[in-house]
């Protein structure tokens, strides 16, 4: 199949974080400092990127305020008239380096919050970093960019829900993105402590709804719910290969953050390749892209054109079989898994934190 | 929340700008979206400066199209920008 043309690139600028959330989505296996791509090269890719039809840029870790060389990345993507968005814990931002970056051209800044509640945020991260996070948010209130506050939900914080919409409305976010955790990565060993109840589920689509209707207008509210308890998958990454690419710290190419679980795929490197070269040709991107390598029932489903078969990582990590249909979706022979694990979801934590990416030897 | 009326005088909030692009034509950049602009979209947009209000900018595209109906520019615009206002894109002032 032809690819048409992406429309993202998310750029991992490092992996390095001062952040140990217990849900993680980088891969297992972190690029060490010293295989972090170039300011130049960066910059040159940005320009490939937009002469590829690229209109937005999400800048990404990791944690990308360890680059010292941010602003001028920055720079470089809105000369390349990139929308620039900024995806940051914070930590490390100071009003002045916030308006440094503001002044090269960042377009929207997207701050995560692990709770609404000072102790079990420190908790989630592994760091004291809640209140750091809310005085930043005064001070971006003060810039002419737009605001969103992100929050990771999960079992041991989504009954706090209404207190996290509370606080997004005092911060004044101008859009506030409510992400269940996502079961990939470190996410995955956390699973049992993460997964939420299925009441907890119910009621907190209850509170979101509500939300939504009531800050029409005044503040968008997106939510990502947890893919187990729906009835057909996501559309992961809007397509395998169909608008998003993803370069890692080191300047391999990925369709999506997750596709280093998937064996046998070879990841290209923008050091040898160009991002068109990457994009229609890359082994990796042509693997599932379209509806050839679909097995039934995606083949011949109804939805096989809105959710392309949902995702191939979770297909993997949870049959085995990067082909398969998302075990998520209720027509897939392989959903039993889900209700399994959805059934055995226990009640306390015993968090496994993760540490920073290993210095090579 | 706050209504759109004749006398509003939108303009597109922070973070949120018009572009072009070879491949979709004109866009409207926004926090993690693109939305296409199609027909009268861009003209409507580029007269969203928080200065004129929407009677104005109503008045300023039927002085522009006179050969279309007048009605139906007055119906475009207000639904346009009560679209665009829902999806949190503009300041209505």
């Amino acid at each position: 199949m032809m690819a048409s043309g992406p429309l993202s690139l998310i750029a991992e600028i490092t992996h390095r974080c001062p952040l140990h959330c217990v849900y993680c989505s980088n891969p297992l296996e972190m690029q060490a400092r010293q295989r972090e791509l170039p300011t130049e090269t960066w910059k040159n890719l940005f320009a490939s990127a937009a002469k590829l039809g690229i209109l937005q840029l999400h800048l990404t870790g990791g944690e990308p305020l360890a680059r010292a060389d941010l602003a001028e990345l920055i720079t470089a993507a809105r000369q390349s008239n990139l929308y620039t968005n900024l995806i940051t814990s914070g930590v490390g931002l100071t009003e002045e380096r916030l308006a440094a970056l503001v002044t090269a051209g960042l377009d929207h800044i997207q701050l995560s919050f692990q709770d609404s509640q000072e102790e079990p945020a420190n908790e989630i991260a592994g760091t004291r970093s809640h209140s750091l996070k809310i005085e930043l948010a005064h001070h971006i209130k003060h810039q002419r960019i737009a605001f969103t506050m992100n929050l990771v939900v999960h079992r041991q914080n989504l009954d706090r829900l209404p207190e996290m919409i509370t606080l997004a409305e005092e911060l004044a976010a101008d859009r506030l993105e409510i992400a269940h955790v996502q079961y990939y990565g470190w996410a995955l060993r956390n699973r049992e402590a993460l997964l939420p109840s299925r009441p907890q589920w119910e009621r907190s689509l209850e509170v979101i709804t509500a939300a939504r209707e009531r800050l029409k207008g005044r503040m968008r509210v997106d939510f990502v719910g947890p893919d187990y308890y729906a009835k057909y998958p996501k559309p992961c990454m809007g397509g395998w290969g169909r608008s998003v690419i993803l370069i890692d710290p080191a300047g391999r190419t990925l369709p999506c953050h997750a596709a280093g679980v998937i064996p046998g795929l070879a990841f290209d490197n923008i050091q040898d390749h160009d991002l068109r070269w990457i994009w229609e040709q890359s082994p990796a991107f042509r693997k599932f892209r379209g509806k050839d390598w679909m097995p039934e029932p995606c083949r011949s489903c109804d939805r096989r054109t809105q959710d392309f078969g949902g995702c191939r990582c979770q297909a993997m990590l949870l049959t085995g079989d990067a082909a398969a249909t998302d075990p998520v979706c209720t027509l897939s022979p392989m959903h039993g898994i889900v209700e399994a694990i959805v059934s055995s979801a226990q009640q306390q934590p015993d968090w496994i934190y993760r540490i920073d990416p290993a210095p090579v030897a | 929340m706050s209504q759109l009326s004749a006398a509003s005088r939108p303009r597109l909030r922070a973070g949120c700008r018009l572009s072009e692009s070879t491949q979709q034509g004109d866009v409207l950049l926004i926090p993690e979206g693109i939305l296409r602009l199609v027909g009268p979209g861009k003209k409507i947009l580029e007269r969203c400066d928080g200065v004129r209000n929407v009677s104005d900018i109503i008045r300023d595209l039927q002085a522009e199209f006179p050969t279309v109906d007048p009605v139906r520019i007055e119906t475009e615009v207000n639904t346009f920008l009560d679209r665009l206002h829902q999806k949190g894109v503009l300041d209505i002032g």
